[in-house]
């Protein structure tokens, strides 16, 4: 194996500190728990003269509830989502998807904020938030903005960070009463494995009728998406498993995906329909169990 | 870079390139061959180490990265009464072939056990989801993981 190219690291206490340096340093890039990045410095894919270790901003490790609304610190890891009671109990969609990233190893290093950094097509915990209408808080040492999670991945691994910018926190409403979610992944094995697609189901009733549905899909196209069509077939509407079908079908016709070594075009295409169904019919089932 | 950290309950001190991985460090620097080199993606678990008792991947940490924590390798549990019931179980119910992924085996093992004494297979397979072992098939590793379970229960009054 290559070894992994030279570089200076540096070990900040504090985001500000942190911010600090990723701002006066040149070619300087932050490091979370290095699952993706040490990966594709070895592999040449990536290269940088700074590294900004987050392992030591403690302040960057939460998982809160405030004013309905649940909050997660960027270097918050997958092993600390899935021990979260919180998480579990009121967004069983993201719980399920940290437990399906890598394996044990994996999830005590690799951080929500890295995840989403790396901006994989295929990364397990963006079709959840996105399905939960999660937002970003973006750090610079001149302050911080709020964007829709979705304007973070500008294509496949590429995100929209600015140079000196830190993803620092994800939040989203907490799930009301009568809501119910559901993380479907498909891999080429059970475990240790990339998604060959991933959904993810957020439904609201309210007496039968779907007040809200937000349907996300991974590894269909150059980011993760939101399926707006699909949507909008299920909202209003009194839910079936006909009008699930109908709803799945449009997942089918929207996605863009791509041939890879994971899988065809047309497989994706096909599976997009299957799971999109799964979750559908699952995040419904557990959005009535919620009512009653 | 100078870095300090706890290994095996002892207190070391030494010099590391920042894109040293632990593994290099613990293997080729400090000699702890039970710590294997495979993959260096994360991906075989062959590199297994305890870092603050968590299994992590030791090619995927840099060096620095472990200034005042503690690391454990199969080296500092060789007294472990829990260790020692792993590894009896693993002898006798005939889960090593040649071995190699077996020193990270025993890590996620002791890591899954500490945390939860008595794991149902599924636990098992998820807590070793991440050593990947070409000889021996699992099966035996996992029988010898409940094993060891149940011995250190009626071991207990
Ligand atoms: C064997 C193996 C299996 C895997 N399995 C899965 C899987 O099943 N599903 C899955 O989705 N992923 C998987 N991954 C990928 C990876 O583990 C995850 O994406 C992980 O969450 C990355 O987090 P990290 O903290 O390790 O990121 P890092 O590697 O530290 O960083 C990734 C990128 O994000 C940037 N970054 C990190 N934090 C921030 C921040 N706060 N602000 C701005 N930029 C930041 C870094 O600069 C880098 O470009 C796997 C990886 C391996 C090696
Ligand atoms: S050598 Fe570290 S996981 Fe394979
Ligand atoms: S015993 Fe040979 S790799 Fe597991």
């Amino acid at each position: 194996m290559r070894p992994i190219p030279s570089f200076s690291l540096h070990r900040p206490k504090t985001l500000s500190e942190a911010l600090e340096l990723l701002q006066a340093l040149e070619d300087a890039r932050p490091i979370a728990g290095g699952t993706d990045l040490l990966v594709l410095l070895r592999d040449g894919a990536v290269s940088a003269k700074h590294l900004i270790d987050l392992g030591g901003v403690h302040e960057l490790q939460y998982i809160r509830e405030e004013n309905d609304e649940i909050r997660i610190g960027a270097a918050t890891t997958h092993a600390q989502l899935l021990r979260s009671e919180l998480i579990a109990e009121k967004t069983p969609l993201l719980h399920e998807a940290a437990a399906s990233i890598g394996s044990v190893q994996i999830r005590n290093r690799g951080t929500l904020g890295g995840n989403l950094c790396n901006a994989s097509p295929a990364a397990d915990t963006a079709p959840p938030l996105l399905a939960l209408n999660a937002e970003a808080a973006v750090a610079s040492t001149g302050g911080t903005r709020i964007i829709p999670l979705g304007d973070l991945f500008a294509g496949p691994k590429m995100n929209s960070l600015r140079p000196g910018e830190l993803l620092t926190e994800i939040r989203f409403p907490t799930p009301p009463a009568g809501s119910g979610t559901s993380f479907q992944k498909l891999g080429r094995r059970r475990g240790l494995t990339l998604a060959v697609i991933n959904v993810a189901v957020y439904l609201c009733l309210e007496g039968g009728v779907c007040r809200e549905a937000r349907i996300a899909l991974g590894a269909v196209a150059a980011t993760p998406i939101r399926m707006p069509a699909a949507e909008e077939m299920l909202e209003g509407r009194q839910l079936s498993g006909e009008l699930i079908e109908a709803a799945a079908s449009a997942c089918r016709d929207q996605v863009r995906p791509i041939d890879d070594i994971r899988a065809s075009a047309e497989y994706r295409r096909e599976m997009a329909y299957v799971l999109t169904r799964r979750a559908l019919m699952d995040a419904w089932e557990r959005a009535r169990r919620d009512t009653l | 870079m100078r870095i300090t950290f706890e290994l095996n309950g002892k207190r070391v001190e030494c010099e590391a390139r920042p894109n040293k991985t632990l593994l290099d460090l613990l293997r080729a620097d400090l000699g702890l061959t039970s710590v294997k080199k495979g993959c260096e993606q994360g991906e075989c678990g062959a590199c297994t180490v305890l870092l603050d008792g968590a299994p992590v991947n030791s090619c995927l940490v840099l060096a620095p990265q472990v200034e005042g924590r503690a690391v454990t390798t199969l080296d500092g549990l060789v007294d472990d009464p829990l260790m020692a019931a792993l590894r009896k179980a693993f002898m006798e119910d005939g889960a090593i072939q040649c071995g190699f992924c077996i020193p990270g085996m025993l890590l996620s093992a002791y890591a899954l056990l500490r945390e939860n004494p008595r794991p149902t297979e599924e636990e098992v397979k998820t807590a070793i989801e991440g050593n990947i072992c070409r000889c021996t098939g699992y099966i035996k590793i996992i029988e010898a993981i409940m094993d060891a379970a149940e011995r250190i229960q009626n071991e207990r009054p």
